[in-house]
């Protein structure tokens, strides 16, 4: 299957998701005003991708700022993993952050109150 | 007409302590282009990067409620204009304040909604966060959902302020202001 590559802007993140690999990569701030518009292609992806075959995947995330619009379906996303996580797939989230911000360490931390799959959360090396 | 007094303008600016103001229509450019504005004036502050972030991100759910809201009632662009500002306080505290026009019967509901909010205290405030979080969408809803409000209260340190000014028109003026940190 294809992989998805959508380059940041002020408002949105980068989105690098690399099927072979079976990897997810998201950074940068994320308060667009239509998250589904933003997020939508990488819902289908990922959906495309567990139906598709049984590879595991992993996140690698250095997302800082989100509106809740974003928060809203970056929580979405996580109950994809979810779901794969108890049907028996590899999954798991890494999230860099920058330890001169407390809000993005504290943001991640609540996601992963609501995961039981492998969630990291770590401080960026510069 | 009355002649335009910026200079007034400026002295209740400089007395008030406002770093930026914006009153007009707004649009998705702009609220970046004003947020971009702020960003850039808080790095120069002395506030802590997780300071200016809560800041930013009221200023920014505010300005997108406002814009959902005008799309929604599709309103036109000068009634969906958006008053915006971000001061300080006697404490040095940075205050957001936006209004904007709203049907009267939906700002007394929102009226209640704030007060509701700022009675709850920080761990009911999460609380209930994580219960809007997990409530179904409505429909094809592309906005946070409800969340917007109870974000912005989580950031403040004051209880939220709603007031609202009725017009004759069966509209009213709804105008939320939410008390950040200085540090």
């Amino acid at each position: 299957m294809n992989n998805l590559r959508i380059e940041g802007t002020v408002s949105s993140p980068f989105i690098h998701a690399d099927a072979s690999l079976g990897r997810l990569e998201m950074g940068g701030d994320s308060y667009p005003e239509n998250s589904f518009e933003l997020f939508g292609p990488l819902i289908d992806w990922l959906e495309t991708y567990f139906r598709e075959g049984g590879g595991p995947m992993h996140l690698e995330l250095k997302l800082r700022y989100l509106n809740t619009s974003s928060v809203k379906v970056v929580m979405d996303i996580f109950d994809l993993l979810e779901e794969q996580h108890h049907g028996g797939r590899a999954v798991s989230v890494l999230w860099l952050y920058d330890t001169r911000n407390e809000r993005v360490a504290e943001l991640a931390e609540e996601f992963k109150e609501d995961c039981s799959f492998p969630f990291d959360i770590k401080p960026q090396q510069e | 007409m009355e002649a335009l007094d910026l200079f007034d303008m400026r002295a209740n600016c400089l007395r008030q302590r406002i770093m930026l103001c914006f009153n007009g229509p707004i649009s998705r450019s702009l609220i970046e282009e004003i947020g971009h504005a702020l960003r850039k004036y808080l790095e120069d502050s002395r506030i802590s990067p997780g300071g200016a972030m809560d800041v930013f991100a009221v200023y920014v759910e505010m300005t997108q409620n406002i814009r959902h809201y005008a799309n929604q009632m599709n309103y036109s662009e000068a009634d969906g204009a958006a008053t915006i500002a971000v001061s300080r306080d006697d404490a040095g505290r940075h205050v957001v304040s936006a209004g904007n026009l709203v049907q009267t019967e939906h700002a007394q509901a929102l009226k209640q909604r704030v007060d509701a909010l700022a009675a709850l205290d920080k761990t009911q405030l999460k609380a209930a966060y994580k219960e809007q979080l997990r409530r179904p969408r409505e429909g094809e809803q592309a906005s946070g959902a409800g969340l917007g409000l109870i974000d912005i209260a989580r950031r403040s340190v004051e209880p939220l302020q709603a007031t609202l000014q009725t017009l004759p028109d069966g509209r009213s003026f709804f105008a939320l202001r939410a008390v950040l940190t200085n540090s």
